[in-house]
């Protein structure tokens, strides 16, 4: 049952209390004590939020990137020279050193971040270890071994060029492109992929495009902080970025929490106030010199281990998207309602009235020998409901996994309104107006019900991220209207009371039906439903027959999977039975459950 | 390049000979390594800070107690062995208890090698620590005008051994193929009546001794034994092990002696080679990644080894 009834959905209170507070007030105590004991201390403290900050923009988007360190190095080495030898101010040799290691990290990305995570993690551990190699081996330009210092033509007042107030506003910026960026379609994305990249991608999410994305924000604050750091400093040295500090970046991130923005500024306070804090209090601590590395060290292991989320999930689950946007939303449609959630499917798409919308030709899919789907042929009628059944094995799943593009056939062709999409990557086939749902849920649980509704309007909403900087009003109404569309379509489901509880504690019938509302949202003119009435009582699946019905009259056209062959002899205008990968039978439900073929394979199966 | 130089064969059978006792070392590291990849698939970043305390156990035993050589590699095994065990129950399996990803594993292990090389700076400081000439004869033999170290000769002797002893140990014992059916599948081995954690603990007391043989051998080749000794074959074990494709043993061996060669032929006919040895890792290993992300013999323990 559910414990929640208001109309908006009070989640069951998980209120984080004070203590998170009192964590941030004693970091930020600390760090003010730090900072008015030994001034320069707090160039060094803004410089280590903001190299936290570059490896949260990975950590984010799930990537473990050792390169931070690395793009520190450059954009160091890069702004002095640009303002030593040429002479060039600082305020053009340190956007000039960020862009740098912009550019290099798109170039990098391509090829990197299509492989997966460990490759990931061992190549931006490899390109720290280039970079300092580089360096040394460009004695004429950096100075190499010795640094860059007085003696290697780096004159410490030509290089101590920034205050701490220009560099306390660059973080400032910075922090509010970040809290900007959580807030928009961008920030949302990206949330997705962190929680489910595949589902991310079916949604219409340019999964490699956001990563890289991630990826070379990250090189650039990283290049910032680091060209920051040369003029702040007045002197470099190759080994002032090794692997070692790759490494306090990265538990400044860990620890503050890879979940919210802010958590990294958390982590990096403090274990950059903390080992002199303890050296204060303990006087046996005075001479231990190894007593930061050992702290950073035991709070990449003890964070990992007891607080995955790190310090920022202390203060609970970011609010938005919960329980009061979910508020927001719902009274903004009682104004406007009227349009019943569900829109009619558009029309668009050549191919003519009638014809097929969706042909599988002699399609073919083995894994390692074995072949999951072997020369199927079908064809889907615009605005007709086609039931793919079939015992357990029989290649459903496989065959919506082809067509839906995440992986591709072996064999053969899916033509899609007249196109061929074999092949082709999720998030174009979803962009080209192709929505689904999963037979084992795949629901962004840590997103509020609401969110994950919304993010099915990724391809929708047309704002970029420098207007959702800017915050324009053009990108904050095309939100607004978002989450407007996404809330009548969980009303038109059933779901409002819902909206604004984290999807994951929800019961499975329900959400089964957030997923459905979710691949709505993209307004498909294709809608693949994967088992949706798995863990579903009597009642509710009866709901959700009357549902298919409705959106088959409003002209979409949908293939449902289903083992509830009441449902599907009572929404289904055609059915196609797989046994072992192959197409045993085809033909209207009565003439279907008459065939001899089909009989034998299931009661044979069983 | 110098291509008169490969007219001299006694220099380039010197070469070889470096180059093959140079690359066994790094292949005895990188098994270790791959095994856990193969048998876990997670990336032990911790096993470079392993192979540094072996080292530094190695040297202890040898110089501080005076014990022979024999016993020197026993105690850098043990120790290795012991590092590993700790590392498997404080960074590893309390992750693998709450159903965490690769991911986390991995920064757990970077966390605890962080910890690892740091108290081993705050123990034995940063200055570099050399044997006694009593440890290990350092005049080379002269062999048919090649100069052969007898380090070199303990390389290549024990290196094979331990490569033969390990390839043994997988494929034809009992333990080795119930570490086979872990790498396969954990559910599937547990569900055979496989003891999954005591498979786990088997392979890192057997990475971890490798790492320690390595480790000693470096060393005594080297003669350079620091805190810091990790990071100088950390991203060559990467290589190989990419190289031979991950968790693929037989693959590191070669893998090993492939970068062991390469790099000691770019810094003998290659001027400036000296400078760029460094590099050779990393450009194989951004190579392979580009080219052919499983390495040039597949991956796996389970279906190769």
């Amino acid at each position: 049952m559910r414990s929640h009834n208001s109309s908006t959905g009070e989640p069951a209170p998980r209120r984080p209390g004070m203590a998170p507070w009192v964590v941030a007030s004693a970091i930020v105590a600390a760090d003010a004590f730090l900072c008015v004991k030994t001034p320069q201390d707090l160039d060094r403290l803004l410089i280590n939020v903001m190299l936290a900050l570059s490896a949260f923009a990975t950590l984010h988007a799930r990537l473990l990137s050792l390169a931070s360190a690395g793009f520190a190095a450059i954009g160091a080495y890069a702004s002095a020279i640009l303002a030593v030898k040429l002479g060039l101010p600082v305020g053009l040799s340190i956007p000039a050193a960020a862009l740098a290691c912009g550019v290099l990290a798109v170039v990098i990305g391509v090829p990197v971040l299509k492989l997966n995570d460990v490759y990931l993690a061992i190549c931006t551990l490899g390109f720290g270890e280039i970079v300092r190699v580089a360096i040394i081996l460009l004695p004429g330009l950096t100075g190499g071994s010795t640094g860059a210092n007085l003696s290697t033509g780096f004159a410490y007042e030509a290089m101590r060029k920034t205050n701490s107030w220009e560099l306390g506003l660059a973080l400032a910026a910075l922090c509010y492109l970040f809290w900007a960026t959580s807030r928009a379609k961008a920030g949302r994305a990206i949330r997705a992929i962190r929680e489910n990249p595949d589902a991310a991608a079916t949604m219409g999410i340019d999964v490699v495009a956001y990563k890289n994305l991630a990826f070379t924000a990250s090189a650039m604050i990283a290049g910032l902080a680091g060209a920051f750091y040369a003029h702040s400093v007045g002197s470099l040295d190759a080994g002032d970025f090794k692997f070692s500090r790759a490494v306090d970046i990265l538990s400044y991130a860990v620890l503050g929490g890879s979940g919210a923005w802010f958590g990294p500024i958390l982590g990096a306070g403090l274990l950059t106030a903390l080992p002199i804090v303890l050296r204060d209090l303990l006087s046996f601590l005075k001479d231990f010199s190894q007593l930061p590395n050992i702290l950073n060290g035991a709070a990449l292991m003890l964070a990992i281990i007891f607080m995955p989320g790190g310090l920022a999930a202390l203060f609970g689950r970011s609010p938005l998207g919960g329980p009061r946007a979910a508020r927001r939303a719902s009274s903004a449609g009682a104004v406007t309602k009227g349009a019943g959630g569900i829109e009619d499917a558009e029309p668009s798409g050549p191919g003519g009235a009638g014809g097929p919308i969706l042909e599988v030709l002699g399609l073919s899919r083995s894994f390692g020998g074995v072949d999951a789907l072997s020369d199927v042929s079908f064809a889907v009628g615009r605005g007709s409901v086609l039931g793919l059944i079939g015992p357990n094995g029989a290649g459903k799943t496989t065959l919506i996994n082809t067509v839906s593009g995440i992986f591709p056939p072996t064999a053969g062709k899916i033509r899609w309104e007249g196109r061929e999409i074999q092949g082709r990557r999720p998030n174009r086939i979803a962009r080209s107006g192709v929505a689904r749902s999963y037979q084992n849920i795949q629901l962004f649980g840590e997103m509020s019900v609401l969110e994950n509704v919304v993010v099915g309007h990724h391809t929708r909403i047309e704002a970029r991220l420098p207007e959702a900087w800017l915050r324009l009003p053009s990108e904050r109404r095309a939100e607004r209207e978002a989450r407007e569309e996404a809330f009548s379509l969980l009303e038109r489901l059933g779901l409002a009371a819902l909206a604004g509880q984290e999807a994951s504690r929800l019961s499975y019938g329900d959400q089964r039906r957030v997923e459905i509302a979710r691949a709505l949202a993209l307004r498909p003119r294709l809608l693949l439903l994967d088992e949706p009435a798995a863990g579903m009582n009597e009642v509710e699946t009866a709901a959700l027959g009357d549902f298919i019905l409705e959106l088959k009259r409003r002209g979409y056209t949908i293939l449902v999977v289903e083992h509830h062959m009441d449902l599907i002899m009572k929404i289904c205008d055609e059915i196609v039975v797989l046994n072992f990968g192959k197409k045993i039978a085809q033909g209207k439900p009565e003439e279907v459950s008459r065939d001899p073929a089909v009989l034998e394979a299931y009661l044979g199966s069983e | 390049m110098d291509f008169s130089l490969f007219a001299d064969p006694t220099f380039l059978a010197q070469n070889l000979v470096d180059g093959l006792s140079r690359g066994a070392l790094y292949g005895v590291y990188a098994i270790g390594f791959t095994l856990i990849f193969g048998v876990l698939d997670i990336l032990n970043l911790a096993h470079a800070a392993t192979f540094m305390w072996c080292a530094f156990a190695g040297y202890l035993a040898m110089a501080g107690l005076g014990l022979p050589l024999p016993l020197g590699l026993a105690a850098a095994m043990v120790a290795g062995a012991a590092v590993a065990l700790l590392l498997e129950f404080a960074a590893f399996r309390p992750l693998r208890r709450e159903g965490a990803d690769k991911l986390s594993a991995m920064i757990s292990s970077i966390g605890a090698s962080l910890i690892l090389v740091s108290v081993a700076e705050a123990i034995f400081g940063t200055e570099t620590r050399r044997f006694p000439s009593s440890a290990l004869d350092p005049r080379p033999h002269l062999v048919g005008g090649l100069r052969i170290s007898s380090a070199q000769i303990l390389i290549l002797v024990a290196s094979v051994a331990l490569m033969a002893g390990v390839g043994l140990f997988i494929r034809k014992s009992r333990m080795g193929k119930a570490i086979r059916a872990v790498a396969a599948s954990q559910r599937a081995a547990r569900l055979l009546g496989i003891d999954v954690n005591g498979v786990i603990v088997v392979t890192f007391l057997a990475a971890g001794a490798l790492a320690g043989a390595a480790g000693i051998l470096v060393a005594l080749l080297t003669n350079n034994i620091v805190p810091g000794m990790g990071s100088q074959i950390e991203l060559r074990g990467l290589a190989v092990v990419i190289l031979g494709g991950m968790g693929n043993i037989e693959g590191a061996v070669i893998g090993g002696f492939v970068l062991g060669l390469v790099e000691t032929f770019t810094i003998a006919y290659v001027p400036g080679g000296s400078d760029i040895k460094d590099a050779i890792a990393f450009l194989i290993l951004f190579f392979i990644l580009l080219v052919k992300p499983n390495g040039i013999m597949g991956r796996g323990v389970a279906d190769r080894a």
